[in-house]
């Protein structure tokens, strides 16, 4: 099996399952922070389902993506715990 | 053997965060699906950028997958810590077999700052009770009055136990004591009467400093 195969056929798939287990924490709650670390969690899926890609495609510019989606990702996470805390 | 290494690292990464979803959706309470999720999706995504890394072997690419390393595992514990606290401070309940929770009655539940003296037993034998530790802040308009004037037994229906001046202590402070700024007041009595009393010893004179709009 080759790298490429392995990315593509075994990591990827399992990410996506991952994506759907946290799609239904988000969907279940039952609190909001419940929900932010299921969308925190499901931005960092997606970063490591783009860096597989990468491998698969042999495409490294989704790398610069990923680095992107990290920074994308905390301040959202980052905003969220604020408007919670002060919020309620 | 580069590929070997690649592909290793990317089991290992994918294992991981697998586990991160499935602890997420298993947990208990958010507490316990935060410390699945934020230990293990920071371990995972890192080993599939280093597996990425070590299969494009180009040093470009290597170092943004280095930067994307560096900033997930900076940032992944500061955004877990804001949102527990978030989550600590509008009361999103622990689970019911928790056994400690050594943060209960030390946070003001208004100002969501740490201000207490910690009394571990107190909690057993007094379950209404609580103890607390208030500084007097400069321009207060409590400075400089005595307790008596001040009154706070009568007027908040707490307990001032004792006063901290420095590396002085003066405890069971009678009436002709007069509170200074900087002071540090240990005072007991009612989660709700401790709030009330903190918020007087908090006012500053109109005069002085402007009070801090967040406070």
């Amino acid at each position: 099996m080759t790298l490429q195969s392995l990315a593509l056929f075994v990591a990827l798939p399992i990410l996506v399952l991952a994506v759907l287990l946290a799609v239904v924490r988000l969907v279940r709650g039952p609190s909001v922070p419940d929900r932010v670390v299921a969308l925190d969690l499901i931005a960092t899926l997606v970063m490591g389902i783009m860096a597989i890609y990468a491998i698969a495609t042999d495409a490294a510019v989704l790398l610069d993506l990923v680095v992107v989606l990290a920074l994308v990702s905390f301040m959202g996470t980052v905003a969220f715990a604020r408007y919670v805390e002060r919020g309620a | 053997m580069r590929e070997i290494l690649s592909g290793a690292l990317l089991v290992i990464g994918t294992t991981f965060m697998f586990l991160a979803a499935v602890g997420l959706v298993r947990q208990p309470d958010i507490y316990l699906r935060m410390s699945a999720t934020s230990k293990a999706t920071s371990l995972g995504v890192g080993s599939v950028l280093l597996a990425a890394a070590i299969y494009f072997g180009d040093f470009a690419i290597t170092a943004r997958a280095m930067a994307a390393i560096v900033f997930i595992m900076i940032c992944t514990p500061v955004a877990a810590h804001m949102i527990g606290r978030a989550a600590y401070f509008t009361g999103t309940p622990l689970w019911e077999g928790t056994l400690i929770d050594e943060l209960r009655g030390q946070y003001d539940p208004r100002t969501h700052e740490l201000e207490s003296v910690s009394f571990p037993e107190l909690d057993t034998h007094l379950p209404d009770i609580e103890m607390r530790k208030f500084t007097l802040p400069v321009g207060s308009d409590l400075e400089g009055l005595t307790l008596a004037e001040i009154d706070l037994r009568r007027k908040y229906d707490i307990t001032l136990l004792a006063i901290r001046r420095g590396a002085e202590v003066i405890s069971n402070p009678g009436g002709d004591i007069a509170i200074l700024a900087g002071d540090e007041l240990v005072i007991m009595g009612h989660p709700e009467r401790l709030s009330g009393v903190r918020a007087r010893i908090r006012r500053i004179r109109k005069a002085a400093v402007p009070a801090n709009p967040d406070g």
